[in-house]
This record gives structure tokens, sequence and C-alpha cells, in this order.
């Protein structure tokens, strides 16, 4: 590949030269924390300092020139020109110094100027430093073509940046701008770049900058590379290279041939990159039903509150999560309470999650105990009664939510290991949608595990077939429905934990997901817990081709609900139906 | 339970409507301001609004209490019909709106400069009224039709009316579909030519309110005397024994769930020009479930129950949310779970245990055959149905 990217016309010796000149610079670029430790260099100073004085063509030159001194301090000052951050001050001798004016504000609001030639605060005459209002001052002028300059020296600039995300947005930007001028520089970046990301960027980057090659060799080449390579960034450049009239027939057939080649590659990054989403999607939705699939499927207690036991588990995780961290003030019922943090850091911080995951099990599992004690005992026999019952609670808890906790959203931090995202050929694959997926598979085996293979499950399926007959055997149904409902409050729990890493958590949370939870239980056969996994990864698997293809989530999320009214015009009770011989079943 | 309407009830019935019909537009109208026999506008609007959510109560009667469908959609087919209302009194705005422009604001500021078609004919009163009947009518049929043709019910039909309800709220949250979006419609100025503003126009639409409402009561009374509703209650106790008897149990179930989407449309086609706005969030899931709970505290299986309910419950929403605003959701809540765990039967069930126990008071020495049990009814929802 590397090859290939060097690859050059016979027109390309002199830019090589160039290059050559460049190299020492970018190598001193490569360094970039030992560039941090040194001071500016008075150098730099005054070429900067010079840059903003200048006027016209001259400063367009200036500016340009500064992309070589790799200083923090030219990148910030070329990020607060534009913004009219950067001042001219008239000084008393008439000459025009520029400042940027301290962070810092005093008691009026005024700001401290530091001198951009020196470092050092402007002083007035009796050498104290001077303060000024920010809206009193003149900002430099810019125009369209010096933000511009501004700007390409900036993402010249980045080329260098230590982080390697920011290094490929720098190239695959400088690519988009197809100067000529910038192959060189890339190429000399490639040399002594070791990310294998942002090394197959620069490829790209110099592909695509070199379809402006006059050189029709060098460009047909490009073409084939970018085909070869599946460049989505290249499509519209693709298209407009076939659009144009001045395109020769072999260019022409290369770039049909690598459109052709970049279409496949985005339907095929589309087409996994759609599975995943709908997987993870899917399993997001397994993990919010598979309580509901207990206590709805198994129990039949329509339990309106899920979506509220969800809460429970995602304001379980928040208060867990501020109490490794810095403590939490509530004030529920006008009283004030503060829960002291620990103030912990690092990986210490970073494993709240996993504590936050065990204790919002335990909260919303005693949250369905009482639950169960107080409200549904009463209400087995009366299946829809028990539906107006729980919403009547999950009305409750809301308000509760609400008087606790605020009416306005929170934020629950995510450890490190839950953000962020890796990319393999171009599909994006999120840390948290993994872990979901994972999360949502380990849940699954531990319910189907508790439920068939421990001496509890098989009393759970004996209480739930018929109540009666297990008591007659002499089992304390009482406290095996208590269990079960609890069980299935806690995995409504987890559910609200992983939630809370994907969203803001609020009073009405659980609102967001009791139609899809019911959806979900139903469509896969109440009673049936696989197909429940079923359903949840299918509904989530065409809910997401379906956001595809009419382009909108909401207009996806309607056509599911009508596919799912229609589906079960096919098969009335579900998936997988729980048979019997009643007539009633 | 008794069916027969004793001549006592009929006065009572009587009373209570000549009252609400005759005697309080009077006395909002032909009193001083400052009589304390004066009701005003306000007290008016409000209990305008307390006739519209109780024929919609009653109508989610008519399909729970009635033939033990429980649709948690009513309120999808209210909303229906307050928009088609909504439409027309969009187009009566004329150019008055904010923009002057002939067609209504919100479509100004999405960038339409003509009326989009399906908008055309509700400038003509009839065509909306008729729409106001036929477009949840048929939304109803169809969506009736498919679910009680494979035999969905209990639990299950529940929670489809429910995805129903959740989708159309999606839909009608949308810019797109050219009804408003999230704010709805509002601003309305005229209906009929009348001016919606002034004291006698909504003066007239209470009375139409408490007269439909009058005439739902009276006409369901009438229903559930005939066949039908002997065969309607008996789909609600035993569906497979009505199917065994010959009976097509769907045709019946589909009629009524028709016509109760009617009728609560109707309501809702008398709601809006009294409340003024309508937006996506009437049609939401817990508006339905609200309406609901009207019915269970009111008490189910009587037509009076629901009526009774709708405006007990919001009479005591409309104190405590001014009174106790954060502790309404829960007063709400509890309410509901103390009547559902301890009254199955509702306020009309407590009155009536009230009276049995006061005649039993009144003959003691005489053994009295036991008042009817609540469960009788509630068992009659088949527990099975969930398994």
């Amino acid at each position: 590949m590397t090859k290939s990217v060097l690859r050059r016309g016979p027109g390309r010796v002199r830019k090589g030269i160039f290059s050559l000149i460049f190299l020492p610079l970018l190598l001193l670029a490569g360094l970039p924390a030992f560039a941090d430790q040194q001071p500016e260099s008075p150098a730099t100073r005054q070429a900067l300092a010079k840059a903003i004085t200048a006027e016209g063509d001259q400063q367009i030159k200036d500016v340009t020139a500064l992309a070589d001194t790799h200083s923090d301090l030219v990148r910030k000052v070329l990020n607060a020109w534009p913004l009219d951050e950067l001042y001219i001050i008239d000084a008393p001798d008439g000459s025009k110094i520029p400042c940027m004016l301290d962070d810092a504000q005093d008691a009026d609001g005024k700001q401290k100027a530091i001198r951009i030639d020196t470092g050092a605060f402007l002083n007035d005459a009796s050498g104290k430093p001077q303060s000024f209002f920010a809206n009193d001052l003149t900002s430099v002028d810019t125009d369209m073509r010096l933000r511009r300059a501004i700007q390409d020296t900036l993402d010249l600039m980045a080329l260098s940046d230590p982080n390697p995300e920011a290094r490929k947005n720098a190239v695959m930007k400088l690519g988009m701008l197809q100067k000529l001028s910038y192959v060189p520089i890339l190429e000399a970046r490639l040399a002594k770049e070791t990310n294998g990301n942002v090394r197959a960027a620069i490829g790209e980057a110099v592909a695509t900058i070199e379809l402006k090659d006059p050189d029709s060799a060098v460009q047909i080449a490009a073409i084939q590379k970018l085909g070869e390579l599946g460049s989505m960034g290249s499509r519209d450049v693709m298209q407009s290279i076939i659009e144009s009239a001045k395109t020769n027939p072999a260019e022409m057939k290369a770039a049909k041939k690598s459109l052709a080649l970049i279409d496949a590659h985005i339907a095929r990054v589309n087409f996994f990159g759609t599975i995943f989403r709908g997987l993870s999607l899917g399993s997001i939705l397994l993990v919010v039903a598979i309580g509901l699939a207990i206590t709805f499927g198994l129990m039949g207690v329509i339990n309106m509150a899920h979506g509220e036991l969800i809460a429970v588990g995602a304001y379980t995780c928040y208060v867990v999560e501020n109490v490794f961290s810095s403590g939490l003030w509530l004030s529920p019922f006008g009283f004030s309470m503060h829960l002291p943090g620990l103030n912990l850091g690092g990986w210490m911080y970073q494993s709240y999650f996993v504590f936050a995951i065990i204790a919002s099990f335990i909260t919303a599992a005693l949250v369905g105990i009482v639950l169960e004690v107080f409200v549904i005992r009463f209400l087995y026999r009366r299946p829809l009664e028990s539906l107006l019952a729980t919403w009547g609670v999950s009305l409750i808890l809301q308000q509760l939510f609400h008087l606790v906790f605020g009416a306005a959203n929170v934020q629950v931090n995510s450890p490190a290991w839950l953000s962020g995202n890796f990319t393999i050929d171009d599909v994006t694959l999120g840390y948290n949608r993994i872990f979901v997926i994972g999360f949502a598979a380990v849940i699954v085996l531990c319910t189907w595990l508790l439920l068939t293979k421990t001496p509890l499950g098989l009393l759970i399926r004996a209480v739930m077939q018929n109540r009666n007959m297990a008591a007659c055997m002499g089992v304390r149904t009482e406290r095996v429905n208590m269990l079960t409902f609890a069980f299935g409050s806690g995995l409504a729990g987890l559910a609200g934990a992983f939630l809370s890493q994907i969203g803001n958590v609020g009073p009405s949370l659980g609102q967001n997901y009791i139609v899809d939870c019911f959806m979900t239980v139903v469509v896969g056969g109440v009673g049936n817990l696989f197909g429940t996994v079923y359903s949840a990864l299918g509904i989530g698997t065409v809910d997401e081709i379906l956001q595809q293809v009419f382009g909108s989530p909401v207009v996806g999320k309607i056509t599911v609900l009508v596919c799912i009214i229609l589906f079960l015009q096919w098969r009335p009770s579900g998936l997988f139906a729980t048979k019997g011989r009643g007539l009633e079943g | 339970m008794k069916r027969e309407t004793s001549t006592l009830q009929w006065l009572a019935v009587f009373l209570v409507s000549f009252i609400a019909i005759v005697v309080v537009p009077c006395l909002n109208a032909f009193t001083p301001e400052l009589s304390s026999y004066h009701i005003s506008n306000f007290t008016l609007n409000l209990w305008g609004k307390y006739f519209c959510y109780g024929t919609v109560a009653i109508t989610v009667d008519l399909l729970w209490g009635y033939t033990g469908l429980l649709s948690l959609g009513q309120c999808l087919f209210f909303a229906l019909g307050a928009y088609m209302m909504g439409m027309y009194l969009m187009r009566m705005i004329g150019n008055l709106g904010q923009y002057h422009q002939p067609i209504p604001d919100f479509l100004v500021f999405l960038g339409w400069t003509r009326l989009p078609p399906f908008w055309r004919p509700f400038s003509n009163f009839p065509f909306a009224v008729a729409m106001v009947a036929l477009l949840p009518g048929l939304l109803a049929f169809v969506f009736g039709f498919l679910a009680f043709r494979s035999r969905i019910r209990g639990v299950y039909f529940s929670i489809l009316t429910q995805a129903l309800t959740y989708a159309a709220c999606l839909l009608f949250f949308r810019n797109d579909i050219l009804m408003g979006g999230n704010n709805g419609f509002t601003d309305f100025k005229f209906m009929l030519g009348y001016d919606l503003r002034s004291a006698g126009t909504q003066r007239g639409l209470y009375v139409a309110s408490a007269i439909f409402l009058l005439i739902v009561y009276l006409g369901f009374k009438q229903l559930t005397l005939t066949r039908l509703g002997k065969v309607q209650r008996a789909i609600r106790d035993s569906e497979n024994r009505v199917l065994f008897s010959g009976y097509a149990a769907a045709n019946y179930k589909l009629f009524i769930f028709v016509l109760a989407s009617i009728v609560a449309a109707m309501a809702g086609a008398l709601y809006v020009p009294q409340v003024g706005i309508i937006n996506p969030s009437e049609m939401g899931t817990d508006r339905s479930l609200e309406a609901v709970v009207w019915v269970a505290v009111g008490g189910r299986g009587t037509l009076v129950g629901p009526i009774i309910g709708a405006i007990f419950v919001n009479v005591l929403k409309s104190w405590s949310t001014r009174a106790y605003p954060d502790y309404w959701p829960i007063f709400l809540g509890g309410m509901f779970l103390l009547v559902v765990i301890f009254l199955p039967r509702g306020l009309v069930g407590l009155a009536e245990h009230g009276v049995n126990l006061f005649k039993k008071m009144r003959s003691a020495p005489e053994p009295e055959p036991a008042p009817p049990s609540p469960e009788a009814d509630s068992a009659a929802v088949n527990p099975a149905a969930v398994k």
C-alpha cells in the first residue's frame, strides 16, 4: 500500500525536493512532547507579531509561514484570531502592539492584556499591568482570504498533533482541499507516521489530491487507488469527474469502475453497520424487556410500573457514580440532604459501574418486593386491574423521582472503558454497543440458568404454571411469587443501570420504553423467555433497517409498531405460543 | 345487578340534567357578577370540559365494563375528533393569524404558500363534522376488524390499542404530516361565525356538551337493554360460550368498538373549541389510561359511574393542581391504587353498598340476600387470558 502511495509521475521530482526541505521541520513536529516543554522562542513570537501587524498579501504569506513553527502559542493565537479575540493596542509611542486578553477577569470584568511579541503583560507608564474591557479594544481584522489562510495553517499544524484521531482528521481535511502542494507534506508525514489508521488516511488523502494532478496517468492511478480503497469520502469527487466534460475516456472508464467499487464498499459498510446497530438496539430492547418477560410473561402481572423500576436502576447508578466522585446534594420534600463522596480517582472511580450494576439490581428488587407485598399480591386473579394499579404505582414513583432528584434530567458520566469506539474497515463499533450485546447475553444466560438449573427455578416454574396446584403440593407460593417479582424487578434495574450510560436519566425515563417492552414480550410470545430474545433482536434489527430506509427514526418506529400490529394478525399469540389444551389458554 | 331503572332514578337523571342544561347556564347569563348565585364563565367552561371527559369515560365503560374490552386508545379517537374540528377552526381564523396569510400560521412557517389539498374541504363545517365521525370511525373499523378477526382479546387487546395510540402520537408530533406538529392547533377565533372568545358562544358550547352527554347516556342505556346489549355482556362474561351459541362475537365487538370511537371523537370535537388548543400530547398513552382511571374510580359496569368518576377525578385534579401541584400525581396514583384494591366497583359500588347496609339496618330481623359480590364482575375478565 505504501508503495502505491509513493508511486509518482515524472513531474514529481521537484516536489520531492520540496518535501526534503520540509522533512526536518516535520521531524521536529513529530516530537510534540519535546516541543511543548520549550518556552516559545522569541523568533516565533516575533514572526507571529509580524504576521498580525502585516497587511494584505504579505500578511497571508506570513501567516502561512507560521505553519512551520509548530508552537502551541501560534495555534492558540490563530484560533483566537477569527473569533475577534486578538487585539491591537496603540502604545503611547504610536506603535501597534498585538495582544490577547488574560483569562482571569477582575472585579470590574476587566482583563489584563498579554503582549504577543514578548509574552509579558502590557504595562502602563508606571510599570503596572494594564487592564481593559474586551469591548473597548479593537480586534484584528480578518477577511475571507485571511481566515482561509489561518484555517489552512491550523490544519497543517494539526498534522503533528499528538492525538492520532486529530492527525487523521487533519489529513482527511487536507485531502478534501485537493491542493497539490500538500502532497509532499503528507508524504513526509507518512514517512514517520506509525499509527495505521493515520497512514491509511494519508494514502487516501494523497490519492484524492492527485485527482487534480495535470498528468492523466497520475490521475488514473489515483482514481483506481481510491476505488480499491473504497474511499467513501471521495465518492462525490468521483461523481464530479464522471459528470465533467473534460474527462478523457480512459479516466472516465477508471472513474466508473472505482465509483462502482466505492458504492459496493459503502453498501457493505452500511449493511454491517446496520446489522451491528440493529443487534445492539435489539440487545438494549432485550435488556429492558427481559424483566417484563418475567413479571408479565411468566407471572401475568401487567406491570405498567416496569418503566419506573428501570428508572430506579438508572437513578441508583447516578447516586453510586456521585458517591464515588464528589458526593451528591438531594432535597427530597424540602429537606436538604448530603451524600458524602469518596472522591476516588483513576481506576477506582472507573470501576464504579460494576458496583452500580449490583446496587441497581438490589434497589430495584427491593422496590419490587414492596410493590408485590402491598399491591400485586391482591391482584393475581385480576390481570386487567393489575394494569391499572401498577399504573398508579408508576405515577407515584415518577413523582417521587421528580421530588427527590428534580425535574431536570441528570447526567451520569460513563467510565472510560464504556465510551469511545473503534473502527473495523469503516464500520464504527462503539464500546457501549459492544458492551450491551455482551451484557444482554450474560443476563439471558443467568436468567435461563436460574429458571432451569436451580431449585428456586423449579418452584418458580411450578407456581407460574399453576398456582393452586403448586400450593396444594406444599410450595409456599406467596414467597415464590414475591421472589419472582423481585427478580424481574431487579432485571429492570439492571436495564436502568445500562440506560444511564447511553443517555440522560430523568423521571420519565421509563415511559419511553414501556410500550416497546410490552411489544417485545407480546411478539415473542408471553411466557416464553427465548421468544423474548428472538423478538427483541428481530425488532431491533428491523427497526434499524427501517430507520435506514426511511431516513428518520420516528417514521421507522411508527412503521415498526404498525408491523407488529399486523404481525399479531398472523400470529395472535406471538412467535412462540405457549401451547395448552385449555380453551381460554 | 339491577337493570331496570326505577322512577326515583329517572327523576334524579331528569333533575341533574335540568340543573346542568338549564339552571347553570341561566345562573351564568342572568345573574349579576357579584351575586353569590353567579356562576363564572371560567367555571362554566371547566364544567363543559368535564362533560366532554364524562362522554369519553362512558365510551371507555361501554367497552370495558360492558364488553370486557379494555381499550387504552380511547383518547386517540377523542384527539382525532378534536383534530378534525381543529382543522375547521384553523380555517376559520382566516387571515387574522400572526402572518396575516389566508392559510394557517404553522403552514406559513413551514414554507407553504398555498393550502395543501387535504386541508381545503375543511373550510366547510358539515364536511368537518362528517370527518369527525368518519375518520376515527374508519380507523376503529380497520383496527377492530383486524384485532377481533384474529381473536385478540384481554390484555393483548389493551396492549395493542396502546401501541396504536403510541404510534399515532409519534406521527402527530411530526411536522411533515402538516397537522401542526408539536404545537398542534391553537389560537382559534370563530366557529360558524360566532366569536369563540365571547361568553355567549362558550355558554352555547357548554350546553351542547351537556346535552350531548345526556343523549349519549340515554342512548347507551337503551342500547344495553336491547338484545345487542345482552350479547355484549355475554361476550364480557364468556366469549367462548357466545361463539358456541352461534353468535359472531367479532361483529358485535366491532360494532361496539366503532360506535364508542365515534362518540369519543364527537366529544373531542366539542372539547376543542372550549379549551382552544389541541396538540399531540392529548393522544398520549397516559391520557387514555387516565380515562380508564375515571371509569374505575366511578365504577365500571354502570353508566352513571364513569360520568361521576370523570367529574370527581377532574374536580379533584383542578383543585389539587392548584393547592398541591407537586403532590397531585401521588394523589392520583394513590387514589387509584386504593380504588383498584379496595373498591373494585368504584364510587357507585360504594354507594350501593351503603344503601344495602342502610336497608339491612332498617329491616334488621329479616335475613337479607347477600349483596352482589364485587368479585363476580371482575372474575369474568378472564384470568386465563394472560397465560
